[in-house]
């Protein structure tokens, strides 16, 4: 594990400046415009919040000011959904969370909240990718939400594999966009496949030419392992340099600009500034915050179930 | 009707009370201006003038300043009594760029000798009691810390206080050897008790329960070192009274209570510790009735500035903190949820100062601790 990375990345001039400054505009008010129970204790709410939904993209978060408990950091939210055009941002909060997301699910439509972002890195988009497979847990699932509606938007085929206990635990299809194609894995097998997500994955690896992911860390390290022997499987051929001799830098980074599967990080409470360190997770290059050199990860960089 | 506050001040015994007895007090000549500021307010609340007090005292002027170093050459004197408590902004760099209320000092996020590269991920959990953490003293070594940050420390106006961790004695005289006489560092806060080190090398007791490990590690940074000490002591400690003392002797300047406490969180599903280094230490306003008894048992034991930390976040925990008898507050937890409170507190509290007639937060450290004694003898 390599000491001190936060410290390093922490230091990059300008992005200090930019987190005081949205520190001190914290006062910025929003309004609940609607509220919906989605899941037993689950809320689906719409914000209206032109700041943030002029600028947020799938995998960022925003930071709610003010309704966490004394003595906890303010509960960091995925923006589940962005609708630009109405100044609306969807946050899925869970009402039994200890964080101030659990206060936030008791607002009423009309109350007023303080949300600070959006922050962090968003999912990239890939250009070149057409065939979107998104495997999620229904913890993770505010975390890859917006990013199914927003590759249906621009014409993408998108692949939903939802993992849930249980078939109480089930998203309704109804919430998703009729273009997604939903696969559905419960662990007691009460509907669809009987096992986890991670099982489902094989039949569409070779379809999908890009996946991103959001869950519990045995189902995201057991992605990061598939998608590490994806490759092979597949019989992709490898592209570059050929055996002694040296790469090109340049190019090297160009070929490692797509990667397969990304993974956007849990990050439950955290700091305004980056600070705290609460969020470290661990990579082959060493520690990163998922606040700031996340949430949102290429798998390469990530550790497998086989890594520990 | 509420009785005036009697002034007594934390650097003086508690059975003395600051001002002396109307009767030996000297006669002043009629015209002649006092110099003790205490005398340009009326004896009594009933002889004050009617008006409201706000509009009365807007002239008053309030000295929050406190020095936590008066008896070392230079001092540790800060603007105001709240600064910004160890772990609070990590090394302060990113709390120094943003345009807020500046807090009177910030103490740095523990630093070792050596690189170490922190707890397991996670490494924090929300509970019902506060926050659970264990972020493990994750730094990159002392001599990285200063070459990456003691310029921008030095170029500030707020003091930098670095936290040192060590497992040892050695580590620490090596520590302060290290930051002796280096630009930007304005003092240094000793982490007695720091578990990281600790239970990375798999060494010894926490030495901050022992006086006499104490005493051994304050004397060996005293030797090494012209800056300002502070010991930072646990909550956990049988006698903090004891181990204080036998700080103070050796040298440390102030001390800091309490650390954060020691704790657990369970991972109900996976039927394992929630946080990936087992164990770690919880924090919040559950802290705050510990923080006050230690500080309380060190304001009775040494005459030293005390910085008084544990789950503070409002004004009335600022109040109760000075009344117990800290000369300073710091935050941690609440300064990570809120950069700004710090500056906003002091604000506050300089407020307050204004309303209650108080001329400095200095009148009313340890009166609680005075106030009980002198009932006590009544």
């Amino acid at each position: 594990m390599r000491a001190g990375t936060a410290e390093v990345r922490g230091a990059r001039a300008g992005t200090a400046e930019v987190r005081g400054a949205r520190t001190e505009a914290a006062g910025a008010e929003h309004r609940l415009t609607a509220s919906l129970e989605i899941l037993p204790g689950r809320w689906l709410q719409s914000w209206a919040a032109p700041d943030i939904a002029a600028a947020a993209r799938p995998g960022q978060f925003v930071y709610s000011i003010g309704t966490a408990r004394p003595g906890l950091l303010p509960a960091a939210l995925p923006v589940a959904g962005v609708d630009r055009p109405r100044a609306i941002i969807e946050l899925l909060v869970d009402e039994h969370a200890l964080t101030g997301e659990g206060a936030l699910a008791n607002a009423r439509v009309g109350d007023p909240g303080r949300f600070v972002g959006p922050l962090g890195i968003g999912v990239p988009l890939e250009s070149r990718s057409i065939h979107l497979l998104v495997v999620a847990d229904i913890g993770g699932l505010a975390r890859v939400r917006a990013h199914v509606h927003e590759a249906i938007g621009i014409g993408r085929r998108v692949v939903l594999i939802l993992e849930a206990r249980s078939a109480a635990e089930v998203l309704p299809s109804s919430l998703l966009p009729d273009e997604v194609e939903y696969v559905v894995a419960t662990r007691d097998g009460s509907l669809g496949h009987h096992g986890d997500a991670a099982e489902l994955v094989p039949d569409y690896e070779a379809w999908a030419d890009h996946c991103l992911a959001a869950g519990s860390d045995e189902l995201v390290s057991r992605l990061v392992d598939l998608a590490r022997g994806r490759d092979a499987r597949l019989g992709v051929a490898r592209l570059g340099r050929r055996p002694g001799r040296r790469s090109s830098r340049a190019a090297a980074g160009r070929g490692r600009a797509h990667e397969w599967l990304h993974v956007v990080l849990e990050h439950g409470q955290g700091c305004l500034l980056g600070v705290c360190l609460g969020c470290v997770v661990a990579t082959r290059g060493g520690l990163i915050r998922a606040c700031r050199e996340g949430p949102v990860i290429g798998a390469s960089g990530l550790r497998g179930a086989d890594d520990a | 009707m509420k009785r005036k506050r009697s002034i007594v001040t934390s650097r003086r015994p508690a059975s003395r009370s600051l001002a002396p007895p109307m009767s030996t007090r000297p006669a002043r000549r009629p015209g002649t201006p006092s110099t003790d500021p205490r005398e340009a307010r009326p004896a009594t609340r009933e002889a004050r003038p009617a008006t409201p007090r706000t509009s009365a005292l807007p002239a008053r002027t309030v000295d929050l300043s406190v020095d936590l170093a008066p008896d070392r050459p230079g001092g540790l004197r800060l603007a105001h009594p709240l600064l910004v408590a160890a772990g609070g902004a990590g090394y302060g760099i990113e709390l120094l760029a943003a345009s807020l209320a500046p807090p009177a000092a910030i103490v740095t996020r523990g630093t070792s000798l050596r690189a170490h590269g922190g707890a397991e991920p996670p490494r924090m959990v929300a509970t019902r009691a506060g926050l659970v953490s264990a972020i493990g003293s994750q730094n990159p070594g002392v001599a990285r810390v200063i070459e990456m940050y003691g310029a921008r420390w030095a170029a500030s106006d707020v003091p930098i206080v670095l936290a040192l961790c060590a497992d040892d004695r050695g580590g620490f005289a090596a520590l302060a050897r290290a930051t002796d006489a280096q630009p930007g560092i304005a003092g240094l806060e000793l982490h007695l008790g720091c578990r990281d080190l600790r239970r990375a090398r798999r060494v010894g007791a926490d030495p901050s329960h022992d006086p006499d490990a104490v005493a051994a590690i304050v004397r060996a940074v005293r030797a090494e070192s012209s800056l300002p000490v502070i010991a930072k002591l646990g909550g956990t400690a049988p006698d903090a009274g004891e181990v204080a003392v036998a700080a103070v002797e050796a040298g440390a300047d102030a001390i800091c209570a309490i650390d954060a406490m020691p704790a657990l969180a369970i991972d109900r599903v996976g039927h394992r510790p929630a946080l990936g280094a087992g164990g770690g230490r919880l924090s919040g306003p559950a802290l705050t009735p510990i923080a006050l008894g230690v500080v309380q048992q060190v304001a009775r034991a040494v005459r030293v500035p005390i910085v008084g930390v544990g789950g503070v976040a409002t004004l009335d925990d600022v109040l109760d903190m000075l009344m117990a008898g800290a000369s300073a507050v710091g935050m941690a937890t609440a300064a990570l949820a809120d950069p700004g409170l710090p500056g906003r507190l002091a604000q506050a509290l300089e407020a307050w100062c204004r309303a209650e007639a108080v001329e400095s937060p200095r009148e009313i450290v340890g009166t609680a601790s005075q106030r009980r004694a002198a009932r006590r003898r009544a």
